[in-house]
């Protein structure tokens, strides 16, 4: 064999569909579409020759393709199509590590000197599909001495095909212009030129033509007329790493899981232990069973709008990187116990954040702080106990409602600046405080509220409109004093709105000797229907 | 008993979600006497506010919250007409001086206007609670002082606000101390910004429109609770029960507010007359010199209603305005512009005999009433028709000259929330993202007409939206509640106010968007309500197109026309209307009015008014227009509602057509004056109240029981009058459109050319595009040039040829290609001819490539050499060629070689036939070729396809099958949910029905394709063609097509 440079290119046709129909084979023999879009409208993007024939076209939206009875809709999977991309790489690197990646669907390979492992290009070729094959995926493979010849005759013709060295431009010559890609301007300007084949392009004058559009129309030139010469741009190994486990039996014991779950985070971790990197952050996403209401239903409008609790995801972001697989899968069993899924799960997608390896110490001068690791763990210790949402540092919301805060996520960094920082803005949202007057704080005694969290139920008794006596938590009196109602409402746009009244009483308990004085902050859910204790003033 | 003295009204622009009308009804049924209305920076409410509030019985203070330049606002109410007459003029100086939308005062400015003017000490943004927020207690008592000596003590009212928030009964604790200690009085007041609690909601979308957030991130900007509504004066006594003063002097304020705006002090101006002769005298000497002009010396009719009008004229003193108009006209008629009176004033002989009407109103017996009457007691409308563009503009700017800066200005046009954009803008604040926005947008559907079966539901369903979803029900539950507040003041076309002396005194003036414009704050309707005289000088894009062609005829048919001289019995115009060969013409050119013209076979001038007036929504929705056609050709007797209106209706056959016939009616059958009728009228139009519409109506039928008209007959004339007189289009000004109507028929049948290449250089305008507009002149024999570089002008032009009179079309059709650029291109031109592509490129370097490539592919460029003729697509090649830079190193080399480069061979084929038309189509949307059908016709032939010719001679029921490119699509709210299609090819055009049923099935078919192969039922009755849709199919042939008129 001539040591001659030979190139293969690979081309998965219908890429969108294979990708699903690589998941779920059946699918292949059924009338299929796969639409695409931002959600009320969804359009046709795919589809196989069945669904065709029985009239569904690209562009359709999903509404008309639903009148089609027996065509099978599936909403594009970007993910699937990742792992189809992946595994058509995994197919290239079994032939030659020297791999271009053209395209998700579309990938350029160097099989020169192959001969001796595969046989002739033919050989090659056909090895290229069988082995996509077994992958579940249908290639169109051409080998070419030119690449770009290769890429573009894979892409126009079905099967194997083999261009033989200077009949490039034959098999070039009848195939239209777009195949070469062009710019959209060059395409612009070949439309109106008239120059629809490559044939066309290919006979106009070289210099003339480099006068016109530049060098980019020259080169399409000897691309069209199987001239052009390039080398491959080899693709560069990828920095994401995922794993996925698909169950037969829906698990939905934690100690079954925990044993997966440590699988797949050995496997992380060893693989990028090999490239000297640790995990950042662990994503890990479970499919879920279909609850029993939802099995019968099929219908995606339905969980389009309603997005039913199919999937669950519990996530892991590290203060600081480890590749510490065990700790990982403590954080992860200790997350899935204190908010643990509510269906078996079926699939498991975990993803992991790559990061460098934590090389410096800390500074000399800077006073301990706990070990990250260890601070992280113990933060999900509790998390589990309190519950996620009630772990953290508090930060004030900007909204009417007295006390709305959230729970932000707890690090050391943050947490000397976060102290401070919503110290400050809660003096300035304190209803207590006369932010409006700062000569009035000086002039009145500042008195602090000690909120309820949660607030306690009480009872109040009305006399007209002003509040008369209370009680709660056993202890009963007389309102002597009623400061009020300082009126809020808001959120009218949600599905829970929120309208309250609080009032400032002065109660004196009954039953006690000497009379106990106490002044609280009360308030009336008007959506309840309940009054609440606040807080109590000091 | 509590008064509400500050309350903001949707006026607010977007700090209030009530309607002026809105508030006043809650004050009166909360059983207060009286309210002030103080909007921010405005009057903008206040005529609303007023004539509601009169129309209900309470009393209507006017006010304004003044922003200052500090950034507080003086809530201002007015005394006296003094206060009112300082109000406006310190909001004009403030408007006046900033830019749109902006303005403050200072407080100096304060000190010189505060006469007539209380001030209070305001709500949260007013100037208490600014000095509180800055400089505390002492800084309070300041301020209080400071308004002291500014407005006088006896006129300061500190203002006490209740809404339940702890921050503002701090605020009042120190507002009553200090009010104590400097004796002045307080005032309870509620701060209003809606009617009802429910509003609030409306106004917190407000708020995030004017802060530019959405709701879930506007925090604390919204508002605390929902207790700015209007409160009964019970709740309010309620609130304020600890501060019974406050409340109490509520009603002592309201007792000082004695301003209403029936106190204007509007004037309008002197016409100064020459020789200090009287208006009225000049009046009538112009009237007398015009009767004799138009009506001759000695016509007696004419005389006695001329007398008669000048009679009512003098008796209302309105000579001055009369010759104001006529004054207009005059400037007008002297410079060369045209201009025609239309609206009722078509109805006074007056106006015909001062040249500001061309309809003779006594030779058609056309009602005066209807355009002055004693009762009615406001100014008559008369506008002005003038020639769109530059030409109306001159006339705007005479006006303006005339009167000074602040004694004219345009009126206002308030733009509400409407439709798309109010969903769009809701939508965005409820956080939809953009996708679901523009769907939810499109759900307000852009059909002029919906059947039963889109209910929201089924819209919802349709686009895949979730109807329990809490927010999308918030969405439109807003939009509805959204629809109709005012969003921002804009400026109205035409109308104009004039005033004698200070218009600023009168109504706040503004600067508009448009330089060197001022307007009023108030519309055209609130001005009219207000008896301010406006004139509306309205462009007309005909007019325009009558205008130009009347200078083309000049200049190459070398005759004069005159508008007002034509012949009135034109065969020509007659035969073209009869056949509905009326594409661009005036008002009558539209697929109803050409369905309806050959059974009307219009034969004389009246004729046209009455085909003008016809296919409206007054005589459709009254099922007026078939009794009167079938009437007409004779297959209905003629027959009166009532003797006794035999007169009144029997021109229009005794079927009612217009509004004049109605009031007619009205004086005849039920003994209304002019006046009342006219009320009548009014109590129908447009701001209908159910129970003044019934209070007419019960006046109605006592006058007709009076006259001895029961029964049926009585239900008959009531049915007529009230379907009838919301929609129904006067007579008047049906007769002047007709005289437009028939002048563009005229100049069309006679001048085809000047007509044509008018049309063309007045698009956009009517009804069709003008590729349409082309392909009916070729079929009407005109000729036409393609754009050429070297001949055409930006305009469309007339060229000489042997075979008569031609059309060059002009650049101004060339798509994307600039203006400024073309001009550039003519100037060179004349110059020097270019004599290459590349020489083209040199000489206009503003030039762009994508200009240039437009250029070449419509064939612009092919005899830019005089060597040789290029085909397109060579002139591609060369554009390509010479819009790249040579570089430094050859441009040398390039400049001397310049001419053998253009002359070079292009390797590129020409282009064929039809790849000639779709570069026509895309580079200019037209094309002077063959129409797109053309090359089809063998083959559409074998199909069994008939071309839009031989309809006609088809027998009636026949099948047929045409096909055509879609040249406008319409669905009429009138029509029941059935849709019209115009299907043109090289022959004409095919009108298309199709059923509600079949539109539903093929909806996409019909509304995405260019082309359509249609087979149905022919229908040919009375030589009306259409055919009845029975099965629609794309027809693929090009993608060249001319979009076309969609819907409406």
């Amino acid at each position: 064999m001539s040591p001659a440079a030979l190139f293969a290119a690979i081309y998965v046709p219908n890429f969108i569909l294979q990708a699903i129909g690589r998941c779920e084979p059946e699918l292949r023999t059924r009338p299929l579409a796969i639409i695409d879009g931002p959600p009320p409208t969804y359009q046709v993007v795919a589809l196989n020759r069945l669904a065709e024939i029985l009239g569904v076209a690209r562009g359709m939206t999903k509404a008309a393709v639903t009148q089609f009875a027996h065509v099978t809709i599936r909403t594009r999977c970007r993910v699937r199509e990742e792992a189809a991309h992946a595994a058509l790489l995994d197919v290239a690197w079994s032939i030659t590590p020297r791999v271009e990646d053209a395209a998700p669907d579309t990938l350029l390979i160097d099989i020169s000197g192959l001969t001796t492992l595969f046989g002739d290009a033919e050989a090659i070729a056909s090895e290229i599909a069988s082995r996509a094959s077994t992958f579940g995926m249908n290639v169109q493979a051409a080998v070419s001495a030119n690449v770009e010849t290769a890429r573009i005759v894979a892409r126009a013709l079905p099967g194997p095909t083999i261009v033989p060295e200077g009949q490039e431009r034959r098999f070039l010559e009848t195939l239209p212009v777009s195949m070469l890609s062009p710019r959209q301007e060059l395409s612009d300007i070949f439309e109106r030129w008239g120059v629809t084949t490559c044939k066309a392009l290919a006979s106009l004058p070289v210099l003339a033509l480099s006068e016109c559009v530049g060098q980019e129309g020259v080169r399409l030139q000897a691309i069209a007329s199987g001239k052009g010469i390039r080398p491959l741009l080899l693709a560069e190994p990828a920095q994401h790493f995922e794993e996925w486990f698909e169950l037969d039996e829906a698990v939905d014991d934690l100690e079954a899981l925990s044993f997966l779950l440590g699988r797949l985070l050995d496997q992380l971790s060893v693989r990028l232990s090999a490239r000297a990197l640790s995990i950042a952050a662990v994503r890990v996403n479970f499919e879920l069973q279909p609850a029993f209401d939802h099995a019968f239903d099929t219908s995606c409008e339905l969980l389009r709008v309603k997005p039913s609790a199919r999937t669950f995801s519990c996530n892991l972001e590290l203060p600081v990187p480890t590749r510490d697989s065990k700790l990982l899968l403590k954080l992860l069993r200790l997350r899935l116990q204190s908010r643990p899924p509510d269906a078996p799960i079926q699939k498991i997608r975990m993803a992991a954040q790559s990061s460098l390896a934590r090389v410096t110490q800390g500074a000399l001068f800077v006073p301990t702080a706990p070990d990250p690791d260890k601070l992280e763990l113990t933060i999900a210790r509790i998390a589990s106990v309190v519950g996620e949402r009630n772990v953290g540092s508090p930060q004030l919301l900007d909204s009417h409602r007295s006390d709305a805060f959230h729970m932000q996520k707890f690090s050391i960094a943050a947490a000397g600046v976060n102290t401070s920082e919503s110290a400050a803005k809660h003096f300035t949202n304190n209803n207590l405080q006369n932010s409006s007057d700062h000569h009035s704080t000086t002039e009145a005694p500042v008195i602090a509220l000690h909120v309820f969290r949660p607030p306690v139920p009480a009872r109040v008794r009305l006399q007209g409109s002003k509040p008369a006596f209370a009680s709660f938590q056993g202890c009963s009196g007389k309102v002597v004093h009623a400061s009020g109602p300082w009126r809020s409402s808001g959120q009218w746009w949600e599905d829970q709105p929120w309208q309250e009244d609080a009032w400032d009483l002065e109660i004196i308990f009954s039953g006690e000797s000497p009379a106990r004085h106490g002044l609280y902050r009360f308030c009336y859910d008007g959506i309840q229907e309940k009054w609440l204790v606040r807080g109590v003033y000091d | 008993m509590y008064v509400e003295l500050h309350a903001r009204s949707a006026f607010s622009f977007l700090e209030g979600a009530a309607t002026p009308e809105q508030l006043a009804s809650t004050c009166s049924s909360l059983g207060m006497t009286s309210m002030t209305l103080l909007d921010r920076d405005g009057l903008y409410g206040a005529p609303r506010f007023y004539l509601a509030a009169q129309k209900i019985g309470i009393r209507a203070h006017i006010g304004a919250e003044v922003t200052c330049v500090q950034g507080w606002r003086y809530p201002l109410l007015v005394t006296s007409p003094e206060g009112y007459k300082n109000l406006c003029r310190l909001i004009t100086r403030m408007k006046l001086r900033a830019a749109k939308g902006e303005g403050a005062v200072e407080t100096k400015e304060l000190e010189s206007a505060s006469g007539g003017l209380i001030c209070l000490t305001g709500g949260d943004e007013g100037p208490l609670a600014y000095a509180l927020r800055t400089a505390g207690r002492e800084g309070v008592r300041r301020c209080l002082e400071q308004l002291s000596v500014v407005f006088g003590r006896e006129n300061v009212y500190v203002e006490l606000q209740r809404h339940f928030s702890i921050e503002e009964e701090r605020r009042n604790r120190v507002a009553i101390e200090l009010a104590g200690s400097l004796h002045l009085p307080l005032l309870a007041t509620n701060g209003v910004c809606h009617a009802l609690p429910v509003q609030r909601e409306i106004l917190d979308v407000f708020t995030c429109l004017r802060h530019h957030r959405v709701l879930s991130n506007a925090g604390r900007l919204l508002s605390c609770n929902s207790e700015r509504y209007l409160k009964s004066p019970l709740q309010m006594n309620a609130l304020f029960a600890d501060l019974p003063e406050a409340i109490a002097n509520t009603e002592e304020l309201a007792a000082r507010l004695q301003f209403t705006l029936k106190d204007l002090g509007y004037k309008f101006p002197i016409y100064s007359t020459p020789n200090h002769q009287s208006q009225m005298d000049f009046l009538r000497d112009r009237t007398r010199d015009g009767m004799i002009h138009r009506y001759g010396a000695q016509n007696e009719r004419a005389t006695l209603q001329i007398q008669r009008e000048l009679a009512l004229i003098e008796k209302l003193d309105l000579a001055g305005y009369f010759l104001i108009v006529w004054d207009i006209v005059r400037f007008c008629r002297e410079n060369n512009i045209l201009v025609q009176g239309r609206g009722s004033a078509a109805n006074s002989a007056v106006c015909y005999s001062l040249g500001i009407t061309a309809v003779d109103p006594v030779g058609m017996n056309l009602l005066f009433e209807r355009f002055l009457s004693e009762e009615r007691g406001e100014w008559p409308d008369i506008d002005l028709d003038l020639p769109s563009g530059d030409q109306r503009e001159r006339a705007i700017q005479y006006v303006y000259e005339r009167y000074g800066k602040l004694g004219a200005a345009m009126t206002a046009n308030v733009i509400t929330y409407r439709g798309k954009s109010a969903a769009r803008e809701i939508g965005k604040v409820l956080s939809f993202d953009p996708e679901t926005l523009n769907r939810l947008a499109s759900l307000v559907s852009a059909w002029e007409y919906t059947d039963s079966n889109d209910t929201l539901t089924r819209q919802f369903k349709d686009a895949g939206l979730d109807l329990s979803n809490h927010r999308i029900l918030k969405f439109f539950e807003l939009c509805q509640k959204v629809q109709d507040l005012p969003r921002h003041l804009g400026q109205h076309s035409g109308g104009m106010v004039v005033c004698q002396g200070q218009l600023d005194s009168v109504v706040p003036l503004e600067p508009a968007t448009m330089p060197g414009r001022v307007v009023v704050q108030w519309d055209k309707e609130d001005c009219a309500d207000m008896g301010i005289v406006k004139v509306d000088l309205l462009g007309l894009g005909m007019m325009a197109v009558l205008e130009d062609s009347i200078q083309l005829i000049r200049a190459h048919n070398k005759e004069e026309i005159d508008l007002g001289l034509l012949p009135q019995d034109d065969e020509k115009v007659y035969s073209a209307l009869q056949r509905a060969d009326t594409i661009g013409l005036f008002q009558v050119e539209s697929r109803a009015q050409m369905s309806c013209l050959p059974r009307l076979k219009p034969k004389c001038f009246y004729d046209i008014v009455v085909q003008v007036a016809i296919i409206r929504p007054g005589p459709i929705v009254g099922k007026m227009v078939h009794p009167y056609l079938n009437r007409r050709q004779g297959r209905e007797a003629v027959e009166s509602l009532h003797p006794s209106l035999e007169s009144t209706l029997s021109r229009t056959l005794g079927v009612p057509l217009f509004q004049e016939q109605l009031l007619r009616i009205a004086m005849i059958a039920a003994g209304f004056s002019g006046g009342e009728a006219e009320e009548l009228r009014r109590a129908f139009g447009f701001k209908r109240s159910e129970a003044r519409m019934k209070e007419v109506e019960i006046k109605l039928r006592h006058g007709m029981e009076n006259q001895g008209i029961i029964g049926g007959t009585q239900d008959k004339i009531v049915q007529a009058i009230t379907s009838f007189a919301l929609y129904g289009f006067p007579e008047s000004h049906a007769a002047s459109f007709a005289l437009i109507a028939y002048a563009s028929a005229f100049l069309k049948c006679h001048y085809l050319a000047a007509f044509t290449a008018a049309m063309l250089n007045n698009q956009p305008m009517g009804f069709y595009q003008p590729a349409t507009l082309i392909k009916d002149a070729q079929r009407h024999g005109l000729k036409f040039k393609p754009i050429d570089i070297t001949r055409s002008q930006w305009l469309c032009t007339i060229e000489e040829s042997a075979e008569g009179l031609l059309v060059r079309v002009g650049l101004r059709y060339v798509k994307g290609l600039r203006k400024e650029t073309a001009l550039q291109i003519l100037a060179q031109r004349n110059r020097q001819p270019f004599t290459s592509i590349e020489d083209l490129k040199q000489r206009v370097p503003h030039l762009q490539k994508d200009e240039m490539r437009v250029l070449a592919s419509i064939g612009a460029l092919n005899f830019i050499s005089s060597k040789a003729r290029m085909h397109r697509r060579s002139a591609l090649w060369q554009v390509e060629r010479a819009g790249r830079p040579a570089g430094v190193l050859f441009e040398a080399h390039v400049r001397t070689d310049d001419s053998d480069r253009s002359s070079l061979f292009s390797p590129l084929d020409p282009m064929n036939d039809q790849e000639r038309l779709i570069a026509d189509f895309h580079g200019t949307g037209l094309t002077t070729g063959h129409h797109p059908m053309t090359q089809h016709r063998v083959h559409l032939n074998r199909s069994g396809v008939s071309p839009a010719s031989r309809l006609g001679s088809l027998r009636d029921g026949s099948l047929v099958r045409v096909a055509g490119a879609v040249i406008v699509r319409q669905r009429p709210g009138t029509a029941k949910g059935f849709v019209f299609l115009s299907l043109e090819d090289e022959t004409g055009v095919a009108n298309i029905i199709i059923t509600p049923q079949l539109f539903e099935r093929d909806h996409t078919v019909v509304v995405h394709n260019s082309f359509l192969m249609i087979e149905g039922v022919l229908q040919n009755q009375d030589g009306v063609i259409s055919v009845k849709a029975g099965i629609i199919k794309p027809f693929h042939l090009t993608s060249a097509a001319a979009p076309a008129h969609d819907f409406h």
